[in-house]
């Protein structure tokens, strides 16, 4: 097709058609438009003038190139406007990380998450994948639900002009920062701590999770059930601690203190543990793990149970001496804390020149 | 251009823009001393070292218009209807003031650069 036969002009109506298209349909967007088509056919005349001859599509297509996507120019042209703006988003993101973070996950891992394991009978992939499909779900409904509302709160929040009313001394305490957990650390401790109560929970009733391919004919031996609960109050102890930390991080001396007594208590626990398998009459420890009862008459089993509670009962044994020697460390961190924060109430530090 | 590069490139166009937003009113409002239309306003700032796109000015103009800084007149000339801009008598206050305080931004400024060039 010849470009010079047409109308070039035609083209800046197209070109402002196509504007009007993405602009909101109010008097002063029209009125925008209007001034746009104004100036390019100034620009037109500007070019006819210096050119001396009437313009071609051509020379038209380049004034319009340089003006730019007409998405783009409608875009400018439009009101200028965000979901949230910059005075509401910090707070908008401070709940939204809140909600979706610090109360749907955990609603999902302890509440959601058990019911559908008990729910599925027991059927651990299953339930997975429906908790997470639900949490999906959850997240974007939550996600929806509060960008929606900070977006109305937006709208009055700017119709409202609100004044600047706080007062200083709500401010919080300062925190000493170089004492607090890293986030990271925390959030992994909560969820492999959950993880772990989970896999406790579930042992009594899949013993492969613990034994593997041996729990075909090995079973745990009486005195566990002596010391099973303790041990699952021990681990939700743990999980009990990740999440304070997580909850008050302005509690500095949490970490340290209750790293120590989870220490101790399972110091504790696993001293009691390797005394109930050494106190026998003949002078011979318990064994953690006995023959199943179909197999009680192999020699080469028992062979193999006697490796295993062996096994176990130095695994036992260097845990009680790894324990104690991070009792050691821990005690002392701990005291070099205390007395920081003994030395920091009676000498608050001075902002004045020395 | 290497990644580097483009970030800095990046960085300096945004600072760029930052600064001439602000001058950019102030050079519309004085322009605009004298009554003129959109594209004789682009054009002289064009001319004068500020060139500033379509997409940008006429909200622009709007906006100060709103904020009652200008006037504005739909008036044919040429046989077209075209928009005709000027100060308002708040918009010269208010250009005054800017003036000053463009003076006093200046004057720090050039303070600044001097004490630190010795």
């Amino acid at each position: 097709m010849n470009k010079t036969s047409r109308n070039p002009m035609e083209l800046v109506d197209r070109y402002l058609q196509a504007v009007r298209f993405w602009v909101p349909k109010t008097r002063k967007q029209e009125e925008l438009v209007a001034e746009l088509g104004e100036d390019l056919r100034s620009q037109v005349e500007d070019k006819e003038t210096e050119l001396g001859r009437p313009v071609n599509e051509e020379e038209v297509s380049e004034i319009l190139k340089r003006c730019g996507n007409p998405m783009i120019v409608a875009g400018r042209l439009g009101p200028k406007g965000y979901v949230i703006g910059p005075t509401l988003y910090p707070i908008y993101l401070f709940v939204l990380k809140m909600v979706l973070l610090w109360i749907l996950v955990p609603v999902f891992i302890f509440i959601v998450g058990p019911v559908n394991l008990a729910t599925s009978g027991g059927n651990l992939g299953e339930a997975i994948g429906h908790t997470m499909g639900n949490l999906w779900s959850g997240l974007f409904i939550a996600g929806g639900v509060i960008t929606l509302v900070f977006a109305v709160l937006e709208r009055t929040h700017a119709q409202m002009g609100t004044e600047c009313k706080w007062d200083p001394s709500s401010l919080p305490p300062l925190q000493k920062q170089e004492r607090k957990t890293s986030l990271v650390q925390a959030v992994c401790e909560l969820v492999f701590g959950w993880f772990g109560v989970v896999w406790l929970l579930l042992l009594p009733h899949y013993p492969f999770l613990i034994l593997g391919p041996a729990a075909g004919f090995l079973k745990a031996a009486p005195m566990w059930h002596t010391f099973y609960l303790p041990i699952v109050l021990v681990a939700t102890f743990g999980l009990l601690r990740a999440g304070m930390i997580l909850a008050r991080p302005q509690w500095t001396w949490l970490p340290s203190f209750s790293q120590l007594m989870q220490t101790a208590l399972s110091l504790i626990l696993l001293h009691f543990i390797l005394n109930a398998a050494t106190q026998t009459a003949s002078g011979a420890w318990h064994p953690f793990v006995v023959l199943a009862d179909s197999v009680q008459n192999s020699e080469r089993l028992a062979h193999i149970a006697a490796i295993v509670n062996a096994s176990i009962l130095l695994s036992l044994a260097a845990a009680w001496l790894g324990l104690s020697i991070a009792a050691i460390v821990q005690t002392w961190e701990f005291m070099k804390q205390v007395r920081k924060m003994a030395t920091g109430v009676a000498h608050p530090a001075s902002l004045g020149a020395q | 251009m290497t990644n580097g590069t483009k970030v800095a490139a990046d960085i300096l166009e945004n600072l760029k823009l930052e600064l001439r937003r602000g001058c950019l009113i102030v050079a519309v409002l004085a322009q605009l001393r004298t009554e003129q239309y959109g594209y004789t306003l682009r054009k002289a700032l064009a001319d004068d070292g500020l060139a500033i796109d379509e997409g940008t000015l006429y909200p622009l103009l709007r906006r100060l218009e709103t904020q009652g800084l200008l006037v504005s007149q739909w008036r044919e000339e040429d046989k077209r209807n075209k928009r005709f801009y000027r100060l308002s008598t708040a918009g010269e206050v208010i250009l005054g003031q800017l003036l000053e305080e463009w003076e006093s931004i200046n004057k720090s400024l050039s303070k600044i650069l001097h004490e630190a060039s010795l």
